[in-house]
């Protein structure tokens, strides 16, 4: 064992030393000396599609490049012999010996290990990145790396692998949404393609409405984010999308329990342009048509995405990129009422290198969300439709110093309209006996500049900084109610409104947003990096629930509204041990949030005219310590995380009647202190594997009745603070087997994965809820999502 | 076996919702304020109680405060002193006390050891009259075909005044049915001496009137901000078939309530509170405070709220062939008198036939 380790080891990391290959001579010798460029491909071996994002280091001269979406790479180099090393998730290193005596092109491939090594490799695509690199929190996860975790109802799910790493955590079973380092879900830009996308998750957040297929990597920035990104508080979660190949066609297909997924792709114009297509939906519908419980039979629950992009080489350094995305949902459970909701999105994106400095990324987008609730219900019929359009614009061009010291620079711009809420009544039976009601659209733009310079200081010491400046502009028409001062904004003190014409601007925040972050390395294997990060979010989600729900409403910040301002300290330690094999850090980090907003009691947000009146500003702090040990290489891979953080609230304002919990410090409804999560995969033979996940997490705070009373005889609970006590702790194994099956014909190509989530059937509370129902005396219930082990099975084939 | 395959991979019935005993703080015994005057004659009652540990050994045991000194003032100065009746804890107007509109009305309140209380002033609104009252039966699947659960659904029909706000409460009232038994079918008990379950047809009686007992009360709230000025038809009771009810005829009473929109706010999380289901989209529980105030301490909390409301009541008789789901009718093998609380006379103003 100890030898193949070794052996292994020594495949990946002395490549080229030990074997030697035949060279390469690349180029038309015309005598050039120096500045010779070469320009690259690098292909996956069976599928022909690009690979994106490896690392391509020419070893002689300490450069590494990075391949771009088409897998492309450049260098410059002198005249003369030179070692290549490919480095890749999941993928075999390739070293690639060669001469260089002119201008010329390499292209190259790279196989899979997949099941072709005894072990496997999992994340960072440059085994010490994690050390050298001035990054903070930040992780990129490839999808070979998610594809080795046990699925959840039968599938990879990029949301629900990311709360599986520190800092990360989601309120409970069913819920979209992330919470990333004491932050609410809406404090999170998801961006597909580039553009941003408002509900990503199928059936309330069981499935992320990304088809894995169709994804080819995503970072999620945590703690120190690029200037290049703004608007939202605590993360950015930057989501690529795979091009097609454009050497042959080919697909994947997939068969779950309770979905079902296609995609593919190939060269329209071979070497030029490329397409790749991909469908996934659901047939619960159909499940649930076979059900004897009469709740379900008359339920309905149906979801499908759609992508496709298209990708086409203008020439070697120029390509343009364009992405369509939609996502559908409906769902009614036993009752009239159908809630469905779309997303939908179209990226232009241009990549262009204009020197061996100068490079350019240009994104264009049109982002749309659309939520309805039909009530079908034979009394007062109504649709209410809500939704938002998101166009924007991105530039950013990139102009290399030196080897190691480069800038970025740039700006964005975007308008946001927002249509909280209209209320259209049906026809029941000719008339119509409830209004019409439609909220006033709200009318928002967002723009940015930024700058950012990297650089490094020999071995020891890399910078990162910059500052990024974010405007915002609140624009009529729009009619605005005015207050009596030093009165709480409630609709009884209300002492008049103000029009505003369209096009006028009702309020403009402004702010500068600096970035720093610092690295120093004590050796090759360790290094410490602190950083320092401003974010401001104009836009709020407002939410009386503890998760991503129907009647959550989006706002954009306005005079009542100030926007969201986050302040992050961050200090870690990062060591790789025993050659790389481990990883592992230490990472704190401290939070404060400015304007987060907390409903008042019995808060109405659907179709409320004047959201002001509902909810009060308050202050958010968050803080923890996150312990992080992963093992890259061997038989058996994983990692454990273990988080300790809390985040807390406080509401003080001048009104009495509008502080909560006396205006102390108290836990946010996501305050999870606790939160372990190990993951492990054991390759148990050539075509077989099994990983197993296990979580914990202390439970989530609740409100608990201080007591009971009696009211037009009700038995009604009292509640008089919030949060104040905790549901029980969580914690859940999952376990999944993934294998071939023996055989050559192509059926056996594909890969099987049997899991069963909740192994031990943990009734993991959702909620703790007190109710007086008919038949039972008041007393407390659980609602557990996930109650007994639920197993399923996939097939999936790539072709 | 299909089927069953379905039922193991299937997503839904996964989840599932139990009791749990959560430790709970010891509550705080509070002075609770239930009840409200109408526009109609009295006597309206108000009940004190005091709150306790939620999910405690008392649950269901009302603590009725006694021996308290209840008065209403109107705005023009006037004083109305309730009485305490028989039943502990609840006090009465006087018969012939009714609430005005335009008035308002305040709750002031002394405790035996010298506590006192007071509500904020409720001003009573005039209230559409109710023009029709129309029923439909309504089927509730369950798990088990035989058991679904049916019942009629009550419609008050009204107009909505266009030049005001209203916040409508609705309650049920008195509520008779006709009691049908068969003493035909009488037999005598199985420890009969000589002729155990022998065949003894009674002749009397077939045809009772009972009260439903008034026991846990649901109630319907409405606001006009989606309706305003428009004739209205909407849901406002429901009332559920055990087989006896809808034999021959049931009576309920309507009434149609005008409340502030504090008691409407106070009403809406009442209601939000009994609808939870702790699902994801469950509302947070909330802080329901009403409109009592303690003039002695302003940091004590008193729960419940006074109201004052116009009022317009209207019966309904539904009748069982105008429900087109029903329960299978239950037989009462006997005199209809040995049900307890079943009469002979029918209740004053009986006329199923109006």
């Amino acid at each position: 064992m100890k030898e193949t380790l070794l052996y292994i080891f020594l495949i990946l990391f002395l490549p080229g030393s030990l074997f030697a290959q035949q060279k390469n001579v690349i180029g038309r010798d015309i005598g050039q000396l120096k500045d010779i460029k070469i320009s690259g491909r690098l292909i996956d071996q069976i599928t022909g599609e690009p690979l994106v994002g490896a690392t391509v280091t020419v070893k002689e001269v300490n450069k590494t490049e990075v391949t771009n979406t088409n897998g492309n790479f450049n260098l410059v180099l002198d005249r003369a012999e030179y070692i290549l090393e490919i480095r890749y998730v999941g993928y075999e290193t390739v070293t690639y010996p060669f001469v260089a005596v002119g201008e010329g092109r390499i292209s190259l491939t790279m196989i899979q290990e997949d099941f072709t090594l005894d072990d496997v490799v999992i994340f960072g695509r440059d085994p010490e990145k994690n050390i050298r690199s001035t990054d903070m929190g930040a992780i990129t996860v490839s999808m070979n790396t998610l594809k080795e975790l046990p699925p959840f109802l039968g599938e990879v799910d990029i949301i629900r692998s990311l709360a599986t790493l520190p800092g990360v955590s989601q309120v409970g079973e069913a819920s979209s949404g992330l919470n990333v380092r004491g932050g609410g879900a809406d404090q999170n830009l998801i961006l597909f393609a580039g553009a941003p996308i408002y509900n990503p998750s199928h059936l309330f957040g069981l499935f992320t409405a990304f088809n894995p297929d169709v994804v080819n990597d995503f970072v999620l920035y945590k703690s120190i984010i690029p200037t290049k990104y703004g608007g939202r508080g605590s993360s950015i979660l930057d989501i690529t999308p795979k091009s097609g190949s454009l050497d042959k066609w080919g697909g994947d297909m997939m068969v779950g329990t309770v979905s079902g997924k296609l995609s593919l792709n190939g060269p329209v114009i071979k070497d030029k342009v490329s397409a790749k297509v991909g469908f996934r939906g659901s047939y619960i519908n159909w499940l649930l048509g076979a059900m004897n419980n009469p709740d379900l039979r008359s339920s309905n629950a149906n979801f499908n995405d759609i992508n496709g992009i298209l990708y086409g080489e203008i020439n070697e350094n120029h390509n343009v990129t364009y992405s369509f995305y939609r996502s559908y949902d409906d769902f009614a459970l036993a009752s009239d009422t159908t809630i469905s909701w779309t997303n939908l999105s179209h990226t232009v994106r241009y990549q262009g290198k204009f020197s061996e400095r100068l490079s350019a990324d240009v994104i264009g987008y049109y982002s749309k969300y659309d939520f309805t609730i039909f009530n079908k219900s034979g009394i007062n019929n109504f649709d209410l439709e809500s939704g938002i359009t998101d166009p924007g614009l991105r530039l950013n061009f990139t102009y290399a110093l030196g080897p190691n010291n480069r800038v970025s620079f740039g700006g964005d711009t975007k308008s946001i309209t927002i249509r909280p809420g209209e209320l259209i009544p049906g026809q029941s039976g000719g008339e119509s006996t409830i209004l019409p009601k439609k909220v006033q659209d709200e009318f928002g733009r967002e723009s940015g500049f930024y700058l950012q310079h990297e650089l490094e200081f020999g071995e020891k010491i890399g910078v990162s900084y910059g500052i990024r400046y974010d405007m915002y502009q609140y624009f009529g028409p729009r009619t605005v109610k005015e207050y009596a001062p030093n009165l709480p904004l409630n609709p009884g003190n209300v002492i008049g409104e103000r029009t505003y014409a369209s096009g006028e601007t009702i309020q403009t925040y402004d702010g500068w947003g600096p970035r720093a972050s610092l690295r120093y390395s004590l050796d090759s294997k360790t290094s410490i990096k602190a950083g320092y990060n401003k974010m401001y979010q104009f836009i709020h989600l407002i939410s009386n629930t503890a998760t991503i729900a129907p009647t959550d409403v989006w706002k954009l910040s306005d005079q009542f509204f100030k926007p969201q301002i986050v302040d992050q300290y961050s200090l870690g330690i990062y060591k790789n041990l025993k050659g790389n094999i481990f990883e592992t850090s230490i990472e704190v980090y401290y939070k404060d949030i400015q304007n987060v907003l907390e409903y008042k009691d019995g808060a109405r947000l659907l179709l409320q005219q004047n959201l002001e009146t509902e909810v009060v500003p308050g202050q958010g702090q968050a803080y923890g310590v996150e312990l992080y040990v992963k093992k890259n290489l061997g038989r058996t891979t994983g990692w454990a995380s273990y988080t300790y953080s809390r985040s807390l609230r406080r509401v003080i304002t001048p009104f009495e009647e509008e502080i909560i919990n006396d205006g102390e410090w108290y836990p946010a409804n996501f305050d999870k202190p606790h939160d372990l999560t190990l993951i492990g995969n054991y390759k148990l033979a050539s075509n077989a594997s099994i990983s197993a996940t296990f979580s914990y997490s202390t439970g989530r705070p609740v409100s608990f009745p201080e007591a009971k009373f009696d009211f037009s005889r009700n038995s009604l609970a009292f509640f008089k603070e919030r949060n104040t006590q905790r549901i029980p702790d969580f914690h859940r194994l999952d376990l999944s087997l993934n294998f071939k099956l023996k055989g050559t014909s192509k059926f056996h190509d594909g890969d099987w994965t049997f899991a069963i989530m909740n192994v031990y059937g943990r009734k993991n509370p959702f909620s703790v809820f007190f109710a007086d129902q008919t038949g039972s005396p008041p007393q407390s219930y659980i609602l557990a999502i996930l109650g007994v082990p639920f197993p399923t099975l996939s097939y999936s084939l790539k072709f | 076996m299909l089927k069953k395959l379905l039922y193991i991979i299937l997503i839904l019935p996964i989840s599932c919702i139990e009791p749990y005993k959560v430790e709970l703080p010891q509550g705080e015994q509070l002075l609770t304020v239930d009840g409200f005057i109408t526009t109609d004659s009295g006597p309206h009652i108000i009940r004190l109680t005091r709150s306790d540990t939620y999910g405690s050994v008392f649950q269901g045991l009302i603590r009725p405060v006694s021996q308290a000194n209840v008065v209403i003032r109107d705005s023009e100065g006037n004083v109305t002193f309730l009485e305490e009746g028989i039943e502990r804890g609840a006090y009465q107007t006087p018969p012939d006390f009714r609430a005005r509109v335009g008035i308002s009305y305040t709750l002031l309140i002394t405790l035996l050891g010298g506590k006192s209380y007071t509500s904020l002033p409720e001003r009573v609104a005039a209230v559409p009259e109710i023009l029709e009252l129309s029923y439909s039966a309504v089927g509730f699947n369950t798990e088990d075909r035989l058991l679904d659960r049916s019942g009629a659904r009550i419609f008050a029909h009204f107009n909505d005044p266009s030049d005001q706000t209203n916040f409508y409460y609705w309650r049920v009232g008195a509520r008779n049915y006709v009691l049908v038994a068969n003493p035909e079918l009488y037999r005598l008990p199985g420890t009969h001496p000589t002729n155990p379950r022998g065949e003894a047809p009674k002749a009397c009686c077939a045809i009772c009137y009972i009260q439903e007992p008034g026991r846990f009360q649901r109630f319907a709230i409405a606001s006009d901000e989606g309706f305003n000025g428009l004739p209205q038809r909407l849901p406002v009771a429901f009332v559920e078939d055990d087989g006896l009810k809808f034999k021959q005829a049931y009576r309920a009473e309507i009434l149609q309530m005008s409340i502030s929109a504090n008691a409407h706010r106070f009403l809406r999380l009442v209601e939000q509170q009994t609808s939870l289901t702790g699902s994801v989209f469950d509302s947070p529980p909330a802080n329901i405070r009403g409109n009592m105030i303690s003039l002695d301490d302003p940091n004590e909390i008193v729960l419940g709220f006074f109201m004052a409301a116009g009022v317009s009541k209207k019966e309904v008789y539904i009748k069982p062939g105008k429900l087109d789901i029903r329960q299978t009718p239950k037989t009462i093998p006997d005199d209809c008198l040995t049900v307890p609380g079943a009469t002979l006379d029918p209740p004053a103003g009986w006329n199923p036939d109006n």
